[in-house]
């Protein structure tokens, strides 16, 4: 029993005698004589209800359990409708509630009270049963059994509006995959759902958060749903957007963010885009769970549409959210995360939402955001940052790169969560590029060694994105900042990151590299280090056929160390054409018939490179090219579909002619 | 810059409003729906049985006023246990609501002059409510503060012991239960008489006509310009 010794007696006399209470009725609990027993089920589930402190109070003196057995061993209807009432009030939107139910074996001991002839019980039992079904830990219902699937429909069937309720919850809460969806159509579901819309409010509800469940991602089940009564119910759904209940407006926003991404053309008329837009910045506005589930629903309607994201723009939803950021109060995770994600994909595309959103001074926001508990809000918070970052109107301003917001972000870095790491290295891949300070807050903060770390994670996402990171760190970067990363990775290091497992982080390796070597001449003296590994290293994957993306890449390190002196374009000959060579394993033909123009064209550049005029071996090189098959490959390519390529060639064909051949 | 304004005689007035047609059903669904909602179950009950209009399950409307007639009454503890026999949802899923019958009760305890035991209930439960959910914290300093003072009717948060404070809870316990039963906490019929007083005003712009202006009465009464 909590007593606390610090405070006056009148308070601490106040806490062991709520203590003695809950125990006096506690152990009338478990009272042989009926009544008693009866008048201590109301008494703790009033005292329960609302009362999330003394739920848990209750639960640790071990009520659920109590209570259980009250349930399964009385025939007594009001002893059966307080038991249940009870135990749906524990279960209801407390996890730790609905665990003990579970564990309690309670669930059986509800399903059989559906069944009796008194109306109350049922109630009672179909309650609790939605309550249990709105978390996550409900058993998982599976629909693929023929008698699972008839005793829901028997549900949904019912004249008693929480049954039918309950039929829906179990719909919503437990369908999760394609092929749920398919049975649960296939077996008429929706028809009956569709029942529910005209119901009353609860039931209206149920059915909407089902709907949107079965479903979602799922273009057939919408079109199934569509095809109803010639579209009369997406209709419906869509009227409701503007019903009187803000839950309503909420459940039937979602449904249609649902139908919308998985089928968008269905909504063809701009008309409706913008209402939903508007309901859904409106919702944001509620306190409760309304509020919550707007922003993750808003968030998700804009995602990848720059249209929505416009329409959104011009509804002021970047003010508004703002200002429900600023209010200061406490708000929900959930809700957190969706106004910061629902900022990002407006920050996406649109160069005047980033402008708008960053002239609001939401960095302190943002930046306190990077320090939250949970990890998705700082997820959300990167990902914003990250957006806003593409503006280089600001990014350039040096918004980005003061102690002020550099400091959270490269310790964000060490995060324990795999999401949040991801996050932060694609918001520093876009703020390390700015160009205005030579001086770079990053890399004092040893930003570098951070990022190599990563490159080296057991997760592929975070070697990538490290290693974009870095790609973008070395762009146009000068001699010392080169000189800075090579020293923490060295050949032997890069040998590793180009021979990766995984072909996109291959790619960004060499993307890294092509980078690293790009630039002044001495830059190229990086891939000849420790004879010439790193070199080797590209050859070697350039001639194992690698994915074009890849070879592009690895083509551009070529062209740039082509660039660069006798020496260094004689080395790029000895990986083009290696001696002896078994075969003709001439990769650089297959690059020019790729049907990646990227590729044709940097491998292209290459070429110009090798036998630009001005140097002496120059003539020699192109012998050996044409020797080998490749002058004739671009006279063949003269009229190449890209643009690009037909330039380069055009400026091939010419130093060719040059050397006096045709 | 009077821009003159139409004028309609008392005689054209009539003419015009006795060319709109009414339904009888409708305007005994406005009655009844007034009575429902505002509880009036022996009205709606005989109103139903003279006008035939279709109404809802009297237990319903008596198990609510039951409720809201506790409150009134300062028995919040009672008002409580019977919304929890009718629907224990309503109050797990409206924290708002919940939050204000125990302030009520809080209240009601100071009134009585039930110190030591309202000390405890503040402590027992208004405390926790306002730790798990800071939006509550500054309603329940308000509420606590009358614990402060000697004479508790005369301090600057005196309001709350007004009955118009039980009222107000009354009436936020009675729309919970009409959502949770799905119909609208308001009834029509005031709405309407504010259209018609909105409507009068707009009007006012463009035209002199006869106005209603005592509602109870509904007696036109001619503007003399």
């Amino acid at each position: 029993m909590p007593t606390s010794s610090s405070s006056s007696s009148s308070f601490s006399s106040a806490a062991s005698s709520s203590g003695n209470r809950q125990a006096d009725v506690f152990s009338r609990l478990a009272s042989s004589d009926p009544e008693v027993k009866l008048k201590a089920l109301r008494e703790v589930k009033n005292q329960i209800i609302g009362n999330r402190t003394k739920k848990l109070s209750f639960l640790k003196l071990g009520a659920v359990p109590a209570i259980a057995s009250a349930l399964s061993d009385s025939e007594c209807n009001s002893i059966l409708v307080q038991s249940a009432a009870a135990l749906g009030s524990f279960a209801c939107g407390f996890e730790a509630g609905v665990q003990a139910v579970l564990d309690a074996g309670v669930f059986p001991l509800l399903l059989r009270l559906l069944t009796s002839s008194d109306e109350k019980v049922v109630d009672a039992g179909a309650r609790s049963l939605r309550m249990i079904f709105q978390s996550n830990q409900a058993p998982k219902y599976d629909f693929l059994q023929e008698k699972n699937m008839k005793f829901l429909f028997s549900l949904l069937n019912s004249e008693n509006e929480n049954v039918s309720g309950l039929g829906a919850s179990i719909i919503a809460h437990a369908c999760g995959t394609t092929v749920q969806q398919q049975v649960l159509c296939d077996a008429g579901v929706l028809e009956k759902l569709v029942i529910l819309l005209d119901g009353s409010l609860s039931q209206r509800e149920a059915c909407l958060e089902s709907l949107a469940t079965v479903l979602k991602n799922n273009p057939e089940a919408v079109s199934r749903f569509v095809g109803l009564e010639a579209g009369r119910y997406l209709s419906s759904v869509t009227e409701l957007t503007k019903d009187r209940y803000p839950r309503t407006r909420l459940l039937s926003c979602l449904c249609l963010v649902v139908i919308y991404n998985t089928s968008p053309s269905y909504f063809l008329n701009m008309g409706t885009k913008s209402s939903l837009v508007t309901t859904l910045l409106e919702l944001l506005n509620d306190h409760g769970q309304s509020g919550d589930d707007a922003a993750l629903g808003l968030s998700s309607l804009i995602a990848e549409k720059e249209d929505l994201q416009k329409l959104a723009y011009e509804a002021n939803a970047i003010k508004n959210i703002v200002d429900i950021l600023k209010t200061g109060s406490e708000l929900h995770p959930k809700r957190l995360q969706g106004l910061f994600l629902s900022l990002a994909e407006l920050c996406s595309k649109l160069e005047d939402c980033r402008c708008s959103f960053l002239s609001l001074e939401m960095l302190d926001l943002l930046v306190n955001a990077l320090r939250h508990k949970n990890a998705d809000v700082r997820t959300a918070a990167c990902i914003c940052f990250r957006n806003a970052a593409r503006s280089v109107k600001n990014l350039s301003a040096g918004r980005f790169t003061n102690d002020h917001v550099m400091l959270p972000l490269v310790q964000l870095l060490h995060d324990p969560s795999s999401s949040v790491e991801v996050a932060v290295l694609g918001a520093l891949s876009n703020i390390v590029l700015d160009f205005s300070s030579p001086k770079s807050t990053f890399i004092e903060y040893g930003g570098i060694k951070q990022l190599i770390e990563l490159s080296k994670s057991m997760d592929p996402n975070a070697r990538c994105s490290a290693l974009r990171a870095l790609r973008n760190l070395m762009f146009l970067a000068d001699n010392k900042r080169k000189e800075l990363f090579y020293s923490e990775v060295k050949a032997q290091g890069f040998v590793s990151l180009i021979s990766d497992p995984e072909p996109t982080v291959q790619e960004q390796a060499l993307a890294l590299l092509r980078n690293l070597v790009d630039g002044c001449i001495n830059s190229i003296e990086f891939v000849f280090d420790e004879d010439g590994l790193i070199l080797d290293t590209v050859g070697k994957q350039l001639r194992k056929s690698p994915q074009a993306h890849m070879a592009i890449q690895g083509m551009y390190v070529l062209t740039n160390v082509a660039s660069g002196t006798e020496l260094h374009k004689e080395a790029v000959m000895q990986q083009l054409f290696p001696q002896p060579q078994a075969e003709s394993n001439n990769f650089m033909l297959k690059f020019l018939q790729s049907h990646e123009s990227q590729l044709r064209s940097a491998t292209v550049w290459t070429i110009i490179n090798l036998i630009s005029p001005s140097s002496p071996g120059a003539h020699d090189r192109h012998v050996k090219l044409r020797d080998e098959g490749i002058i004739p490959q671009l006279k063949n390519m003269v009229n190449d579909a890209c643009l690009d390529v037909k330039i380069r060639i055009r400026t091939v064909l010419s130093q060719s002619m040059s050397f006096g051949d045709n | 810059m009077a821009t003159s304004k139409k004028v309609i005689t008392r005689d054209e007035w009539e003419k015009k409003l006795n060319a709109v047609k009414l339904r009888k059903e409708d305007m005994n669904t406005l009655v009844m729906n007034f009575l429902v909602t505002e509880g009036f179950v022996e009205a709606a009950d005989k109103f139903q049985r003279e006008s035939g209009t279709k109404q809802i399950d009297l237990a319903t409307i008596t198990d609510r006023m039951a409720v809201k007639k506790a409150v009134q009454n300062g028995n919040v503890e009672d008002a409580i246990e019977k919304v929890n026999d009718l629907n224990p949802e309503i109050l797990d899923t409206n924290p708002e609501l919940f939050f204000h019958l125990q302030q009520q009760r809080l209240i009601e305890l100071i009134r009585q002059g039930k110190t030591e035991e309202a000390l405890e209930f503040a402590q027992e439960e208004l405390a926790p409510r306002g730790e798990e959910n800071q939006a509550f914290l500054q309603e329940l300093e308000k509420t606590v503060a009358l614990l402060v003072f000697e004479d508790a009717s005369n301090c600057p948060v005196k309001d709350l012991l007004d009955i118009s404070h039980r009222l107000k809870t009354a009436s936020e316990v009675n729309a919970a239960i009409l959502t949770s039963q799905s119909h609208e906490k308001d009834p029509k019929l005031p709405s309407l008489l504010k259209m018609l007083i909105w409507a009068q005003n707009q009007l006012d712009e463009k035209a002199v006509y006869p106005h209603i202006n005592d509602l109870s009465t509904g007696q036109l009464e001619t503007l003399s310009e």
